[in-house]
């Protein structure tokens, strides 16, 4: 976003005004290709914002652990406010406390996939426009920006936030190429036989060391027990093997069916380097097909699988 | 104990007379980037510049998930878990002293963790010193170094041509005795590597200061603060070398009682059977990790429990910066 001071005055006046208690957004990051997530409460910080495509989180996520009546405002791109929407249909925030400033987003970056491009230990990383300026000590390196956009967000179809409060800056087109870069995880995967993804799905989920950052970074997963962590009844093996690791991607990928807002934060978050966005966006797409529901389109319709109509054309079967 | 070599045209054939008696251990290339697992050759291992594993060796030794032991018939039948013996090669200091230090909690004389102590006992650990420190990491400032000898048999200086083969203890010793002995030349040149190894700039840590402001700090909301953007994942601890935290579970339907690694950064870590949590938010979990490393550890072995392998740093996906919690809650001035 080329002037981000609007932002950051926006994000004053709705303190100094006492519209909110606190605004969430980004900071700088200790070490390059980072950033980290800020909750600012008195305005002199706000200039403090940022926002590049080193803002790997999914901010709506830290709404799980606020007071529902705390007024909070919050740095919006079109995952977070989508994820907002989805939070509100399930009744986990309350809208009206809510401060959303939308903000124009042009895709997030891998920065495993760029330290590993890079000539050497990445001292200093800066966006400009379509490239992407390294330092490494003493020398520069250049990388193409787009070549470097993470896989959930080449494929985004949703890049204007919903339902702000106020939209700053304007959405530009993401010139892709998509021709020259090679296909996406998710795509090549849907290319294959069964057989062939199975053995693709094992040798993703094999690396899981169960850290759960994938729960935890997802702005969907809120719930107070987790399946994994529940004792009695036990659903899932406490051994970290290849069957139960298995069970644990399935079953998490199968609660987000018509929830997932597709932000990929979970993938971001995985230090193992885990594709799992595939999964989610599978189950997405068939609620799409089956049910003609998509996340954060409608401001009331819950989402499928955690809805009960007396008129369900199917009959549960026991 | 005198210094031997390896020439880099012989690695391979070196490590492979290892095989015969010993599984090998490396660090290989894998999908995530770096990993340790046991080799078949010596090809597979991959000492590039001073990338370290993202998961910690520390598996090795204490595995992410074991059976202690199973039950059959009234008998209870341990697993025998290291059957022949085993070189870790190419840990990293920071791992290695990081074994030392778990040395203290799972290999005391009169206390000894079974399954630890009979890997350890069959194990030796090769190590590789790093001349350029990575990115993230502060090994020079936590007591340790890109060249520290805590917890290695032998230590490994890279060469031009070769490698500086430093033998730390007799079981290293005994293993490389009928390698050649590196020259005066050679000697020098890796001392010289040593000492360039480590950035001017850092400063040791001062523990005892750290420790004190730590324990003043305890009850103050400065907790708070710095694990407000926590998420509450198992990344710092689990890539920790020396986060060692275990639970242990009776696996029913296969009569087993295991034992899994377990985080004090998981809310359930702490919760009670009662449904009281005494560590209720990520506060008082944040502060648990941060106090241990800084302070319980000094007062119990007088070192740091952090090695400063910066695994934690580079991996956080909040990029929580276990450096400057520290530094920003020693600053605090409590009145």
């Amino acid at each position: 976003m080329d002037d981000f001071s609007q932002v950051r005055k926006e994000a004053a006046r709705i303190l100094s005004e006492k519209i909110v208690d606190m605004v969430i957004g980004f900071k700088q990051g200790t070490i390059p290709l980072k950033s980290q997530p800020m909750f600012i409460t008195s305005q002199e910080d706000t200039d403090k914002l940022i926002l590049d495509g080193f803002c790997q989180n999914n901010l709506a996520v830290f709404l799980h652990d606020q007071p529902k009546d705390k007024r909070i405002g919050i740095i919006c791109r079109a995952c977070e406010s989508r994820a907002v929407r989805a939070l509100v249909i399930e009744h986990q925030v309350n809208r009206e406390n809510l401060y959303l400033i939308g903000v124009p987003c042009m895709g997030i970056l891998d920065w495993k996939k760029i330290q590993d491009a890079a000539d050497g230990p990445v001292t200093n990383a800066q966006e400009s426009g379509d490239q992407i300026l390294l330092e490494i000590g003493d020398k520069k390196q250049v990388l193409i920006r787009n070549e470097f956009i993470v896989d959930s967000c080449r494929g985004c179809g949703h890049r204007e936030p919903i339902d702000v409060d106020i939209q700053i800056g304007e959405i530009s087109p993401i010139e892709m190429n998509a021709d020259n870069l090679p296909q996406t995880w998710g795509e090549s995967f849907k290319s294959k036989s069964a057989d062939e993804r199975f053995q693709l799905f094992t040798e993703e989920t094999e690396r899981c060391i169960r850290c759960y950052a994938c729960r935890e970074a997802c702005p969907m997963c809120y719930c107070t027990e987790c399946f994994v962590d529940h004792i009695a009844p036990r659903w899932s093996e406490s051994m970290v093997t290849p069957g139960g690791t298995q069970a644990w991607h399935i079953i998490r990928a199968f609660h987000q069916t018509g929830r997932c807002v597709e932000c990929g934060a979970c993938e971001r978050a995985c230090p193992m380097d885990i594709k799992m966005v595939y999964l989610t966006d599978k189950l997405n797409d068939d609620m799409k097909k089956e049910y003609g529901f998509e996340v954060g389109e409608n401001e009331e319709k819950q989402p499928p699988f955690a809805t009960i109509t007396l008129d369900d054309k199917n009959r549960f079967k026991y | 104990m005198m210094p031997k070599l390896i020439k880099k045209i012989e690695f391979d054939k070196t490590i492979s007379k290892w095989f015969k008696s010993y599984d090998v251990i490396a660090p290989v290339s894998s999908k995530e980037g770096i990993h340790f697992k046991r080799i078949k050759d010596p090809k597979e291992i991959k000492l590039d510049g001073n990338q370290n594993s993202i998961y910690p060796p520390k598996n090795v030794f204490l595995p992410q998930s074991e059976v202690l032991f199973t039950v059959k018939n009234d008998n209870y039948e341990m697993p025998d878990q290291a059957p022949r013996k085993r070189i870790v090669f190419g840990m990293r200091p920071c791992d290695a002293r990081a074994v030392w230090l778990l040395d203290t909690i799972f290999n005391k004389a009169d206390d000894l963790d079974l399954y630890w102590g009979k890997r350890r006992e069959k194990a030796l650990i090769i190590s590789v010193g790093c001349a350029s420190m990575c990115s993230n990491g502060f090994c020079d400032t936590v007591g340790s170094g890109p060249f520290g000898k805590d917890g290695s048999d032998i230590l490994i200086t890279e060469l031009d041509d070769a490698y500086f083969v430093d033998p730390l203890t007799s079981a290293g010793e005994a293993l490389i005795k009928s390698l050649p002995e590196a020259d005066d030349t050679q000697g020098k040149n890796a001392k010289l590597i040593q000492k360039g190894s480590v950035i001017k700039e850092h400063q040791a840590a001062d523990l005892p200061r750290i420790r004190e402001k730590l324990y003043e700090a305890f009850n103050t909301s400065i907790w708070k603060d710095v694990s407000e953007s926590c998420l509450g994942c198992g990344v710092c601890t689990y890539l920790c070398p020396t986060c060692f935290c275990f639970d242990i579970v009776d696996e029913i339907d296969r009569s087993e009682r295991v034992r899994n690694w377990d985080t004090c950064m998981f809310r359930v870590y702490s919760a009670e059977a009662s449904g009281h949590n005494p560590r209720p938010t990520k506060a008082e979990r944040t502060r648990q990790r941060i106090m241990h490393k800084f302070a319980y550890w000094v007062d119990n072995e007088a070192a740091s429990g952090c090695t400063g392998c910066g695994r934690c740093i580079s991996q956080c996906p909040v990029n929580l910066d276990i450096r400057e919690m520290v530094q920003e809650i020693t600053s605090l001035k409590i009145q």
